[in-house]
């Protein structure tokens, strides 16, 4: 893509945030309802140290959660995999448990975890785990009818089907179960954070109770560019390992 | 996260502005009444408990209907944004704190306190006898995990005063299960509930006041949108009369309202409601009570909070907020 193309976004970004500011500054809606964007900017400036702490500590929970959901949800999956039968069973509890809403279950987890850290990581692994099972469970399934019949035409065993079949033909599914997990291990952390303290969510959760409305707001930008930083990761690998794939 | 979503949608004013469109639509019309009552909303910040009991004893008792009111009482929960719910007009009237007030006006929300449900602040930092504690400053340099409102004005007060601290700060998200669990656990709550609700489930608890750190701010605080304090005076007075009727009579006898309290509220015994009546009542009468009103409210005292707001650095030198400006007797 051309810088230009890669420019593109910025469009709707800018638009918006003017037709913020002007409205701000023109008191069609209150300041402390909805701030100006120069104001959530003047304020990640002025805090600068106590947001920067903060991102750090909810990057490397949500780091954390989201590498723990990677290596579970894929080892879960492959596991499954291996006897139809199993997955069979297993399989609606994958896409059931996707639904669990974590802010419903993160009160319970201080009481499994504790307060701080552990809380948040659990709560970044437990929402961004099952997408990443979903899509292993549909991605091992994924292979094409023809190679399926090869390979057993050619009498090739279980394990070897699995990791030079299944498992190759798993990854754009698993790249995309781990992208979407991307998104939902920040929400997970951020949630956490709220029941578990620190971080980013622990900055939410002290601006409000000061009625810092452009404090709230410059804390969830951060959270989501954290979200999009991670998301990032995702598409870069992708780029990679999928063009070598389709070259070899 | 209920907390935040509720924040965003709030300030959006897409929950209660959509809720209020298809509440006004279906308000009820008293059958056999002369004319008709008027519609009013009371905001509360928590859930139906015995800081609430003179206005649930007003409409009990009928106090708002002869001011000709159907009042209409919203239990509220952690972080119910009620001071931006005033001032966006979502509820006429709101239950919320004096420094919620003071900040809100530093942020150019027209805000104004009419009537003080507690003279005296009920906050106290509750821990396990066993700790040993003597005194608040015990419990803030000592190891263990606090529950506390991160942030709020009495938390940094606290934090200020007994610095260094060495407890742990951890969020306080209501109720008293990890304190029952843990016994190096501390937490904030109200000497009139958790303080009761704890002994009552078996803990031996101590309870210090947050006031004697120096931090007694107005609480449980009736306040409304200046502009309908300014607009309809008259309105406001009539609902105040009848919530001192309320009081006065929730005071005497708290027995039936706290009964619809506890219908609203199951997770409070009958036995905590019955204290707590009894426990809170130096808190909401008192001498100055006796001489000027339930609900009245003096200027030193706001002054004096707009000064520690300062100090702790929730609101900056430069915010002009003038204490006469914050609250008013003249509705009662």
């Amino acid at each position: 893509m051309s810088w230009a193309k890669r420019l593109d976004p910025l469009w709707p970004l800018a638009s918006i945030a003017s037709f913020a500011e002007v409205g701000s500054r023109a008191g069609w809606w209150e300041a402390y309802l909805f701030p100006a964007p120069s104001m959530v900017v003047a304020c990640l400036w002025e805090d600068r140290a106590e947001f920067g702490g903060a991102f750090a500590e909810t990057l490397f929970a949500a780091s954390l959660g989201w590498g723990i959901a990677l290596a579970a949800g894929t080892l879960l999956a492959l596991t499954l995999s291996l006897s139809d039968r199993v997955e069979r069973a297993f399989r609606p509890y994958a896409v059931f448990f996707q639904t669990v809403p974590v802010v419903a279950i993160a009160p319970l987890l201080v009481i499994w975890f504790g307060f701080g850290r552990p809380t948040v990581v659990a709560a970044a692994a437990i929402v961004s785990v099952f997408p990443v099972l979903a899509a292993g469970f549909a991605g091992l399934r994924s292979a094409s009818a023809a190679l399926t019949d090869y390979f057993r035409l050619r009498r090739a065993g279980r394990l070897a089907t699995l990791f030079k079949l299944r498992i190759p033909s798993a990854v754009p599914q698993l790249l995309t179960g781990a992208r979407i997990a991307a998104g939902l291990a920040v929400i997970g952390a951020v949630v956490g954070e709220f029941v578990g303290g620190g971080g980013l969510g622990g900055v939410v959760d002290a601006a409000t109770a000061q009625q810092r409305v452009d404090k709230v707001f410059a804390a969830v930008l951060l959270s989501t560019l954290l979200g999009f930083g991670l998301v990032s990761i995702v598409d870069a690998a992708r780029e990679r390992l999928l063009s070598r794939w389709l070259r070899s | 996260m209920i907390r935040f979503a509720l924040g965003i949608a709030m300030a959006l004013g897409i929950v209660g502005g959509a809720e209020a469109a298809s509440k006004d639509a279906k308000a009820p019309v008293e059958k056999g009444a002369a004319s008709p009552l008027a519609p009013v909303k009371l905001a509360l910040n928590w859930k139906p408990e015995a800081e609430f009991g003179g206005f649930y004893e007003a409409e009990r008792a009928g106090h708002y209907a002869k001011a000709g009111f159907k009042v209409e009482i919203l239990p509220g929960g952690v972080g119910t944004p009620v001071v931006q719910m005033i001032a966006a007009g979502q509820t006429d009237f709101g239950i919320v704190s004096a420094s919620e007030i003071v900040l809100a006006r530093s942020r150019g929300a027209d805000v104004v306190g009419v009537f003080s449900v507690y003279q005296d602040s009920p906050h106290a930092i509750l821990v396990h006898e066993s700790r040993g504690f003597k005194s608040l400053a015990d419990v803030f340099r000592s190891e263990g995990t606090l529950a506390i409102e991160m942030g709020s004005p009495m938390a940094l007060h606290m934090e200020k005063k007994y610095a260094p601290v060495k407890v742990k700060r951890v969020p306080y998200a209501g109720g008293i299960s990890h304190f029952l669990r843990d016994a190096t656990h501390s937490q904030q709550g109200f000497v009139t509930s958790e303080s009761l609700l704890a002994a009552q489930q078996g803990a031996k608890v101590k309870s210090f006041l947050v006031k004697d750190s120096g931090y007694n701010p107005y609480l449980v605080l009736v306040a409304v949108k200046g502009e309908l304090w300014r607009k309809e005076p008259e309105k406001v007075k009539a609902f105040l009369r009848a919530t001192r009727e309320g009081w006065k009579a929730f005071n005497a006898a708290p027995a039936p309202a706290n009964a619809i309290m506890r219908k609203l509220n199951p997770t409070i015994d009958e036995k905590t409601f019955a204290e707590s009546a009894v426990v809170q009542r130096p808190f909401v009468e008192n001498e100055f009570t006796k001489a000027k009103g339930l609900g009245a409210m003096t200027r030193e005292r706001w002054a004096e909070l707009i000064a520690q707001l300062k100090d702790l650095g929730s609101l900056k030198v430069s915010d002009q907020v003038k204490p006469e400006e914050c609250f008013t007797n003249e509705a009662l």
